[in-house]
């Protein structure tokens, strides 16, 4: 990774991956790509600070991750100022195939806050460590693993999948419990 | 499924027979299903045109677009 030529090779071979974390976050695949592109030109002028032999792709969802935050709160910024307009359109999904199933499972996903939809993707989809997504996130290893378990449970319920509950009492014991407490 | 909590294995990166997102979670698998559906490898040519730009450029003009 020492040669501008490895670099690039590096960015490109990361696009495909960049570009599903960034569908994930954005939950729309225009701006997803625009994410990208900036991506790859901040990556591009931080290069020096880049160090060779460390995790490439886990640098660049780093900067990917940040952009999309600061291009966030700059979007609130505008949505607030304007009638609410915008914000009808922001949520508008991107045109897909796939099965019932898996539609059904995207939508639950996105009614995930930012912070679990990430770390949950970041975890179980993008392939990476806790300390890996910790790092990306700029948070401790702790607070991915809560993240994770919330978004895990939060699923759960919407999706009505049961049988799973491995962090604690499933919703139907949590009822239970909580009704012989109350 | 008896899995350990989370926070027991630490240092060693995933544990891969709890792992709470595995191929044993019935979320784990749609997640994955999920972003390989997202995953696709053609690389558009807007992305291998910029790379070739920033290459040729030390600073590119859509860096100061903001």
């Amino acid at each position: 990774m020492t040669q501008p030529q490895n670099f690039r090779d590096g960015l490109l071979a990361a696009v495909p991956t960049l570009r599903a974390f960034a569908v994930s976050l954005s939950k729309n695949a225009d701006r997803a790509d625009d994410l990208v592109q900036e991506t790859l030109v901040k990556a591009w002028d931080k290069q020096a600070s880049f160090q060779p032999g460390t995790n490439l792709k886990a640098w660049l969802f780093t900067i990917l991750r940040n952009e999309f935050y600061s291009q966030m709160r700059k979007r609130r910024r505008e949505v607030e100022d304007s009638d609410g307009a915008i914000t009808a359109r922001l949520s508008v999904h991107p045109a897909q195939d796939g099965s019932s199933d898996l539609n059904d499972f995207r939508k639950a996903l996105e009614l995930l806050p930012e912070d679990q939809r990430e770390a949950i993707i970041l975890i179980g989809a993008s392939g990476f460590s806790y300390e890996e997504a910790a790092e990306i996130c700029g948070c401790a290893v702790g607070t991915i693993k809560s993240r994770v378990s919330r978004a895990r449970t939060r699923l759960q319920e919407i999706l009505g999948i049961s049988g799973e509950g491995d962090f604690g009492p499933d919703p139907v014991t949590a009822q239970i419990t909580s009704t012989i407490v109350a | 499924m008896n899995y350990k909590k989370p926070g027991k294995n630490r240092g060693e990166g995933r544990d891969v027979t709890n792992d709470p997102l595995g191929n044993n979670s019935e979320i784990g698998r749609k997640l994955k299903q999920y972003y390989d559906e997202l995953l696709t490898p053609e690389i558009p040519d807007r992305f291998s045109k910029l790379l070739q730009e920033l290459e040729k450029h030390e600073l590119p003009q859509s860096a100061t677009e903001e």
